[in-house]
């Protein structure tokens, strides 16, 4: 391994985690102010939810990256890389978290909705106290997919200069041509990344499960 | 008192509740019996507007519920806030208990003085606290749903329907889901309760029960109540067909 590589990937590694960390954080808010629209009463709202869901869904998160590096400076919005990249994540994984909670949303059972109708709760104490709670536990698990999906997904913002760990390996790469060994470190902090995001879902699950959920499978 | 006039509601094409009219007096207990698909369980939904009905109305002392006849003479549903200010007046307790699986039982119990009446958290607490005891789960104050047993989490449901200090109780088919051993706790829960003199509407198939303690039973027939009377009217001497039809199979 060269000397000093493993430092530099280390450093990448870390910037690749706070890029995740921004987009997860941010991604969850902007999924929590979508998912509602899918539920509108609204059929110009819910279509709107619809089309972008599709539209970021449906493309490819490098032509996506692209494009929002590109038209931001073209709408004279000065930001450089590291902004336009965390808002590439987060209009990306916003949208995958608005389907996993409009799942979960949609898993709630008919009879809840009508405890919390029949006891008169007002919409916010009805969100907060009922359908938040629930959602959280049907969805830990596809939310935490998606978690682990956008730490790997953040490489793809090397293609727009933003210095993360893929691009950091590819720099290491052309001065010292270590190829198989810069990449596999890089893979390596990549897989240890998402195993501990992985690991903390897991224990959010067990943790949330214990109050209140044991034997709801049976 | 509840006045119901000329109820109808239908599903599609399919009408299942043709015009019904009843008067619930205060204090009064009634129960709806028959076959299943008859209407009984449509028509307690309604009173609660957890269904919406297509004609007729439901008065609560005097107070149209639900709908409002507009300057155009057709009728609309009232507001989302007066409809929840509506409702606060009623509890309803379900067959499958209903209760919200991550909260406590005293949680399940104080959500609704809490968010919805908005009585102050220490309040709510020991108002819980009291109706838990009541109903006999003082020990189980923290307990989640998942640990309780179908009779225990009924009797919860029974006392989150009692925090909202209803003028009128809505029971449907409360103790068919439950285990055998397990409907006596429930209904000397319900027997407890007759001496507050709320309001009681249930549906139910416990026929001994219902003779127990309505002051009036209603037999309900294809969407329209056919015959109305004390339990002894109905269940010892009743005159119409498919009811005696009824109460032979049930027997």
């Amino acid at each position: 391994m060269p000397p000093g590589s493993f430092g530099l990937l280390v450093q990448g590694a870390a910037v690749s985690l706070a890029l995740a960390a921004a987009a997860i954080a941010g991604g969850t808010l902007f999924a929590i102010a979508l998912t509602p629209l899918a539920f509108s009463r609204f059929a110009v709202v819910r279509a709107l939810y619809g089309l972008y869901v599709y539209v970021v869904r449906g493309t490819p998160l490098l032509v996506l990256a692209l494009l929002v590096f590109y038209a931001l400076p073209a709408l004279d919005l000065r930001t450089g890389p590291y902004i336009a990249g965390t808002l590439v994540l987060v209009l990306y994984v916003g949208a995958l978290f608005a389907e996993v909670f409009r799942g979960g949303v949609l898993s709630i059972p008919r009879p809840q909705w009508e405890s919390a109708r029949s006891l008169g709760l007002p919409p916010l104490a009805k969100f907060r106290k009922v359908i938040a709670p629930l959602v959280t536990r049907y969805t830990l698990p596809p939310y935490v997919n998606v978690c682990v999906m956008t730490v790997k997904a953040s490489s793809v913002l090397s293609i727009i200069s933003v210095w993360e760990l893929t691009l950091a390996a590819r720099e290491i790469i052309e001065r010292t041509l270590a190829v198989f060994t810069i990449l596999g470190v890089a893979a390596a902090l990549y897989f240890v990344m998402c195993f501990g995001v992985d690991r903390i879902g897991r224990w959010l699950e067990r943790r949330l499960m214990l109050r209140g959920f044991v034997g709801e499978r049976a | 008192m509840i006045r119901i006039r000329g109820l109808q509601k239908s599903f599609g094409t399919l009408p299942v509740l043709r015009g019904v009219d009843l008067d619930i007096a205060d204090g009064e207990v009634v129960a709806l019996i028959g076959r299943s698909g008859c209407g009984k369980t449509t028509l307690l939904r309604c009173i609660n507007f957890l269904e919406e009905y297509d004609g007729g109305e439901i008065r609560l002392d005097g107070e149209p519920l639900w709908y409002r006849a507009a300057a155009d003479g057709r009728r609309h549903r009232v507001s989302e806030a007066e409809a929840r200010r509506m409702r606060q007046t009623m509890g309803i307790v379900f067959q499958q208990y209903n209760l919200f699986p991550h909260m406590t039982a005293l949680e399940n119990v104080v959500l609704g003085p809490r968010f919805s009446q908005r009585v102050p958290a220490a309040e709510a607490d020991a108002l819980g606290r009291r109706l838990l005891t009541r109903v006999g789960l003082e020990a189980k104050i923290s307990a989640y749903p998942a640990q309780l047993s179908g009779g225990q989490q009924q009797r919860v449901a029974i006392a989150r329907a009692l925090a909202m200090r209803p003028k009128i109780l809505l029971f449907d088919e409360i103790t068919s889901a439950l285990d055998p051993e397990l409907v006596g706790e429930v209904e000397d829960v319900i027997r407890a309760l007759l001496s507050d003199r709320i309001m009681m509407v249930l549906v139910t198939h416990a026929l001994g029960f219902a003779r127990e303690i309505a002051h009036r039973i209603a037999y309900l027939s294809e969407g329209s109540i056919v015959e109305l009377g004390t339990p002894a009217e109905i269940l010892e001497r009743p005159k119409d067909p498919t009811l005696k039809e009824f109460l032979r199979r049930m027997r």
